[in-house]
């Protein structure tokens, strides 16, 4: 075989590759949205479900999973900040630092289902709160930790030492330098990796199913300590009476809205990423 | 008044760094300590063949057997075809296309793991059913199958940007020398960017181990090693379907619990390692993939 032979085996090859990888996302798209929009009306957003998630509509789904977020991202915040900023200004020995790396980089990588177990033993059972819709936002917010604080960190850390310089010399001590002049400057890098970590969150249901939720019969929670529904949950529970065509259209519809959901975070992060580069740049 | 702020943000920063430090070690020792007692009432005979909770046999090999299996065939064809699309948008697809690809390839990655558990019931299992002609599409197979889609967006984002992070001045002077595209890409640009591509699989690796919700609902959950070994068509058990769908039955605290956590313990060992590896093989830092 000559060598233009195997070029243009070569390519045949990678066209094939990006075909099939082409055909898989716009499959994947396509029964997403054909699916689930004829599942979705004014009624299904706003209504109850009903015969155990069978009929009726996803409103305190929806409810349940924007509350866990919400929370998980309240708890990640501060712990986030507190660990970029230390990681960023008061952090100087390397070893500590690829210490510190490597603990962020294995809590990103602990699989979903390990937080689940985690804290069905240690929040459940050990510290008996219940299956409580907290707890589901306190794991939630440990899964998201890493994305923040990391984000966080590069946002602030690539500020230019003159500022820090400048404002000492003024006679700003450490900490108001931090809160004065890094932070205003930084603060975006924590509401991307706050949006990027929920976009993330809200689709999961591993971690949660067995210590936040309830499938059914569920309304507004009236305590910490309450079960709530939420989307990846509900759909979990629709997938499994698969063979009810109500269900599974309801199941369907569940799931654009939850993919909806996980867009409209996701390019917000976009968003305002672009936008402070633009602006650093300009 | 100042030197006292100053030294609460200190307290403040030093405390927040302390708890995300410390709760790698606490999910470790909670696992460790609660499967104590399935290491040492039931010790070796954990990697038996047979889970039977009736008969207090808890061997978890089939479980494992699963997991391996399935993450083998997702690697098998996700690798690949990731690695070959990768190759097309890094050097083929012009560069202002390429925040076109990424963005899809985000929206792929974002999709969360339950839907595709749910595209998994209502069109792989049914294809493989119609196609191989069998009773249930519940298989190995059809687990394989999503996770090799669920991992291709990693694997393409990762290798991309391994190929992208070489300098232009090594396809030029290869160009240079008369080399075809294909020469080029195989002797020049693969060598320079292995390592990477070492970490992303490791790292697609790590998260097919730890894939839960899609793979509980397509697998079938049996509790058996597949007979003949290579007949991937026969329904199987990861170690993560096992623990989700048994978990919450379980009573807490008994053996057949403590045996539950010391299989989510081997895996949170593995891809912890996994992890680590390929986070010290991918060259670019501060960067997370997911």
């Amino acid at each position: 075989m000559n060598r233009n032979m195997k070029n243009r085996l070569f390519y045949i090859s990678i066209g094939l590759a990006v075909t099939i990888c082409s055909l898989i996302l716009l499959f994947l798209f396509g029964i997403i949205i054909w699916n689930g929009l004829p599942a979705i009306s004014l009624d299904f957003l706003t209504n109850s479900s009903t015969n155990f998630g069978a009929d009726g509509g996803i409103v305190y789904q929806i409810f349940g999973s924007i509350l866990l977020i919400l929370f998980a991202a309240l708890i990640c915040l501060p712990i986030a900040l507190g660990t970029a900023i230390y990681k960023s200004e008061y952090l100087k020995n390397e070893i500590l630092h690829k210490i510190l790396n490597t603990l962020i980089y294995s809590l990103n990588g602990i699989p979903s289902i390990i937080f689940g177990i985690f804290g069905l033993i240690f929040f459940v059972n050990l510290l008996n709160m219940g299956i409580s819709w907290i707890v589901g936002s306190i794991i939630l917010s440990i899964m998201i930790l890493p994305t923040v604080t990391l984000s966080t960190y590069q946002a602030i850390n690539s500020i230019p030492t003159v500022y820090r310089e400048s404002s000492s010399a003024l006679g700003l001590n450490k900490w108001q330098v931090i809160v004065q002049v890094l932070l205003p400057q930084g603060f975006h890098g924590a509401v991307t990796g706050l949006l990027i970590g929920i976009a993330r969150a809200i689709g999961e249901t591993a971690p949660i199913m067995f210590i936040a939720t309830a499938f059914s019969g569920v309304e507004l929670p009236s305590s910490f300590l309450e079960p709530v529904s939420t989307l990846p949950t509900h759909i979990l529970a629709l997938a499994q009476q698969a063979t009810n065509p109500v269900a599974l259209q309801n199941a369907w519809g569940a799931s654009l809205v939850l993919v909806m959901l996980v867009i409209i975070f996701s390019i917000s992060a976009l968003f305002i990423r672009l936008r402070h580069q633009s602006i650093s740049k300009s | 008044m100042l030197g006292s702020t100053n030294n609460i943000g200190k307290y403040y920063v030093y405390g927040s760094t302390l708890i995300s430090a410390f709760i790698v070690f606490l999910i470790f020792s909670i696992l460790l300590v609660n499967s104590w007692e399935a290491v040492t009432t039931i010790g070796l005979d954990l990697f038996n063949l047979n889970w039977n909770p009736a008969t207090r046999e808890f061997g978890i090999w089939s479980m494992l057997f699963g997991t391996l299996v399935v993450t083998f065939i997702a690697l098998l064809i996700a690798v690949p075809l990731g690695v070959a699309t990768a190759i097309f948008t890094s050097e083929i697809l012009p560069s202002t296309y390429r925040i076109v690809v990424k963005s899809l390839l985000e929206l792929l990655a974002g999709i969360p793991s339950i839907i595709f558990g749910l595209i998994g019931i209502a069109f792989f299992s049914i294809w493989i059913q119609n196609i191989f002609d069998l009773q249930s599409g519940r298989t190995i197979l059809t687990a394989g199958i999503l996770l090799s889609i669920m991992i291709l967006p990693t694997i393409i984002t990762l290798t991309d940007d391994a190929f992208n992070n070489i300098p232009s001045k090594y396809r030029e002077t290869a160009k240079g020398l008369g080399l075809y595209k294909y020469e080029i890409i195989k002797e020049v640009l693969l060598p320079i960017a292995k390592p990477d591509l070492k970490g992303a699989i490791l790292l697609a690796f790590g998260r097919a181990l730890g894939e839960t919700m899609a793979v509980m609902l397509v697998i079938g959950s049996i509790d058996k090693i597949p007979d003949p070994i290579y007949n991937w068509l026969s329904p199987g058990q990861t170690i993560t379907s096992k623990l989700g769908r048994e978990i919450a039955e379980t009573s807490f605290g008994s053996v057949h619990f403590s045996a539950m956590i010391f299989m989510g313990l081997l895996l949170f060992i593995i891809v912890l390692i996994l992890t680590i590896i390929s986070q010290n093989s991918l060259k670019s830092n501060g960067r997370l993939y997911e």
